[in-house]
């Protein structure tokens, strides 16, 4: 029994339009064995995981479930056969209460449909005992904390008495301890002969939990490894390719600029909103790389919200070079010559379904006015001139952003405010959810943008981004500034102690 | 089972609404007044019950003001053109609707067009159905014969409920009209097999999170095209009443009722964001405009003004419906934050 694998995929293949996103894919996922699948963006990650969960049917192979050959492409049949799945987006019915979300779609039943709650409660009770994990049945999902949503997703995934538990980027949103906490169930898991797939773009998690792993480029399994016999400069490697690995290790070496050219661009002082930050001073200079990192909660996006005139702060004051400034909205920001990258590119940034060439000139329409009319040929050359500089793959203008990997979709979505030239740039967590080549190059970006005299502030959550990218550091807890260090005299041990801190 | 604060509030306006004509309309207060109130308005609670399923859904129905003329003709054709009896003409006339509900379910499902769109375009056509088939212009004369089949008009019926009960001698009591009944029956059906069935929780989680549903294994076609059929059910139901009280049909029948019912459901506190909603607020959503409609005419208020009025507690519901989603998203953010703080 314990020699059958739980899941053994053969030869995946799937192909959209003429695009292969999978090529000839085998994974195999023994009882106990804990095994992370990594990979960039667009190595076909999410392709093998939704085959897995019956989401998408593959083109060509199969997939072996406790030695069964199984149906592909239906959901219900997965489940059935105990695969289940923790989305990277919550999967749950925000309205409905947490026993109903916990037996989405299973509702233990009688005759007629009628549903058993006693028995339903009573099997909610006893795997959230079993579990050590304390949930309120009755509570509506969208009260919950975000972290008490994922044990929810987690208790959803428990109750189908799953084999295997597949894990998409499970800890995007959960503060440190909160991961601890999933590892240690996610050990639990193990003990009792649970398969896991772990899917995550951070190494640290990857060395803690796994077993075994899978790495993955351009669709296809590129190599297999115990986590014990590898190391991280050549996971990274395998996963980037060697050309980009080498250069994102000279990145890490730049030279930093605390303070710029030491012309400020935007000061706050004082700056609150009451029963959200309180007392925020800092100046950000012209030709420096300026970091906001904390938690997440720390209000560091609310923070630069009002930067950006998208949110009001209530006291203080902030000045954008030299003059007072309040911004009842984003336009007069943008009238200052500021640009806002925010955090959720889908819903806050990016029209999905319009070109690039059209994103890219979204916030500079008026500069190709020729009599009132939008001069498409001026558009498409802006365009061109932008794929160019960021190197955004397919160097397709026509293409809809839609169908970009997340990194280009970012790089889109960063060139659309440079095209303003904006004199300070505001990012917020760039590089979520991109890949470790892309991330490089945005970084890069980022850097030519400082070289050129903007003064640039990025909010991140990715220390190792922090430590790489910044000129100096900002630590935010709990609404309030903590400290202020220059990138170059602090380490990340003294950040980690500050961000976890008496918050 | 908590009452939502939706619920809460609407039960609360209604209570309010109903003092507030009780003492400012004349002749308000009356045993006939609330024996108008449940004939006129009942059906309307029905359509309103079935409507909530599309909404729940995250849909719309559009056509259910064009099925009910779409029934009420094909009883009218059926009793007087073929003279079939109505124990038969019944459950022909609710499996109409029902069929027309579930086609419109059947588009949205295997045509992939939005709820609205799909069902604008059954409106127009159901609509334009109707005079292909009027038994009025088919057959000359008969527009003016009355259908007098005693299971037909037998739905038209009311019953001194007080009376029996003895409460008559105490207070002047309404004779409840037959309609009445069958929407409670109708309610107490569709409330329990949204509350306590695996199909209604099913129903919940389609319009809550789609994804979420198939990616459950969810059979999400399946439930989409049951909450339109329904939809259409009601809709028959709905129809037969207004055949039994006129003893005729029109081309007309149920025109711009959908709106109507739309409007009940949304008072009633079904999201129109999906997920969110039983059948009780809606029946009730109903009243609650019958109610307000009644007394603005015994108060001697034009038709103009009420339609007026109408549509601002619309926007009211909705605005409070939209305020309730908001305040469920930032309690969300701000559990975050707390999350942050403690750690």
């Amino acid at each position: 029994m314990a020699d059958t694998p739980i899941i053994k995929a053969i030869g995946l293949t799937k192909v959209y339009g003429n695009l292969p996103a999978l090529s000839d894919a085998n994974l195999t996922v023994m009882p106990g064995e804990v095994r992370a699948l990594i990979g960039s963006n667009g190595a076909g990650k999410s392709t093998l995981i939704k085959i897995l969960t019956g989401a998408v049917s593959p083109t060509l192979g199969r997939v072996q479930l406790n030695g069964e050959t199984a149906p592909l492409g239906d959901p219900s049949e997965m489940i059935r056969r105990g695969v289940a799945c923790i989305y990277q987006h919550s999967n749950l019915a925000p309205a409905m209460s947490v026993l109903d979300n916990m037996f989405l779609g299973r509702q233990r039943a009688y005759r007629f449909g009628l549903l058993d709650r006693r028995r339903q409660r009573k099997e909610a009770l006893a795997l959230l005992e079993k579990h050590a994990i304390d949930l309120d049945l009755d509570a509506t999902v969208a009260n919950l904390p975000t972290v008490k949503q994922k044990e929810v997703e987690i208790m959803k995934a428990l109750a189908l008495d799953a084999r295997a538990i597949l894990m998409d980027e499970p800890t995007g949103w959960l503060a440190a301890s909160e991961v601890a906490k999933l590892h240690a169930t996610i050990r639990a898991l193990k003990g009792r002969g649970v398969g896991i797939v772990y899917i995550s773009h951070m190494l640290d998690e990857i060395f803690a939990v796994c077993d075994t792993m899978t790495i993955m480029r351009d669709g296809k399994v590129i190599a297999e490894s115990a986590v014990a016999d590898i190391d991280r400069p050549r996971v990274v490697a395998l996963m980037v390719g060697e050309k980009l690995a080498r250069e994102s290790a000279q990145a890490t070496h730049q030279k930093r600029q605390p303070r710029g050219t030491g012309e400020v661009r935007l000061s706050a002082k004082n700056l609150t909103k009451r029963g959200v930050f309180r007392d925020i001073s800092f100046d950000l200079h012209a030709g420096e790389i300026f970091c906001i990192t904390g938690l997440i909660g720390s209000k560091r996006t609310e923070l630069i919200r009002t930067f950006f005139g998208s949110d009001r702060f209530d006291s203080g004051t902030l000045e954008v070079e030299g003059k007072s400034v309040a911004f009842r909205g984003p336009t007069q920001a943008i009238a200052h010559g500021i640009g806002f990258v925010p955090e959720d590119r889908h819903r806050e940034g990016l029209m999905l379904d319009m070109s690039m060439t059209e994103n890219l000139a979204m916030a500079t329409l008026n500069r190709f006015h020729r009599a009132g009319l939008i001069s498409l040929r001026k558009m498409v050359e802006a365009g061109k001139r932008s794929i160019a500089n960021l190197s955004i793959q397919p160097p397709d203008g026509k293409r809809p952003v839609r169908l970009l990997s997340g990194g280009n979709q970012q790089k889109v979505l960063v060139g659309k405010w440079l095209n303003l030239g904006p004199r300070i740039i505001i990012l917020d967590e760039p590089t979520v959810g991109v890949d470790v080549g892309a991330k490089a190059e945005i970084y890069a970006i980022l850097r030519a943008e400082r070289d050129r005299g903007a003064a640039v502030l990025v909010v991140s959550s990715d220390l190792e981004e922090v430590m790489t990218v910044a000129d100096r550091i900002g630590v935010m807890a709990a609404g309030r500034l903590k400290a202020v260090h220059d990138a170059d005299k602090t380490g990340m041990d003294e950040i980690v102690r500050e961000i976890g801190g008496d918050a | 089972m908590n009452i939502r604060p939706a619920t809460f509030a609407l039960i609360v306006f209604f209570a309010a609404i109903l003092a507030f004509f009780c003492i400012f309309a004349p002749r308000f207060a009356t045993p006939s007044t609330f024996e108008n109130l449940m004939a006129g308005f009942s059906f309307v609670a029905i359509l309103a019950i079935g409507q909530s399923f599309p909404i729940l859904t995250r849909g719309i129905d559009l056509s259910i003001g064009a099925i009910v003329a779409v029934v009420g003709m094909v009883t009218f054709d059926l009793s007087l053109i073929f003279h079939l009896p109505g124990y038969i003409i019944l459950p022909i006339a609710l499996l109409v609707g029902t069929l027309a509900g579930a086609i419109n379910g059947l588009l949205i499902v295997y045509l992939r067009l939005q709820p609205f769109i799909a069902t604008l375009a059954t409106l127009a056509t159901y609509r334009g159905l109707v005079y292909a088939i009027s038994g009025r212009q088919l057959v000359p004369g008969l527009s003016t014969t009355p259908i007098s089949d005693k299971w037909i008009t037998g739905l038209e019926n009311y019953y001194d409920v007080g009376g029996w009960l003895g409460l008559s001698k105490l207070i002047g009591m309404p004779w409840f009209p037959l309609s009445f009944f069958v929407m409670l029956g109708l309610f107490a059906l569709f409330q329990i097999i949204l509350l306590g069935t695996r199909f209604g929780r099913d129903v919940h989680t389609v319009g809550g999170n789609f994804e979420a549903a198939r990616l459950a294994g969810i059979n999400t076609g399946r439930i989409i095209i049951a909450a339109y059929a329904i939809s259409g059910f009601c809709a028959g139901v709905a129809a037969l009443l207004l055949v039994a009280r006129l003893t005729t049909s029109t081309e007309a029948l149920g025109f711009g009722m959908e709106l109507t019912a739309i409007a009940a459901a949304v008072i009633g506190g079904v999201s129109l964001a999906g997920g969110v909603g039983s059948v009780f607020g809606p029946a009730l959503g109903a009243f609650f405009l019958g109610v307000v409609l009644l007394g603005l005419t015994q108060m001697g208020i034009s038709q103009y003004v009420q339609q007026i009025i109408t549509g601002a507690i619309l926007l009211a519901a909705v605005g409070y419906d939209r305020l309730l989603v908001l305040r469920r998203q930032r309690r969300v953010t701000a559990n975050i934050s707390q999350v942050a703080a403690d750690g």
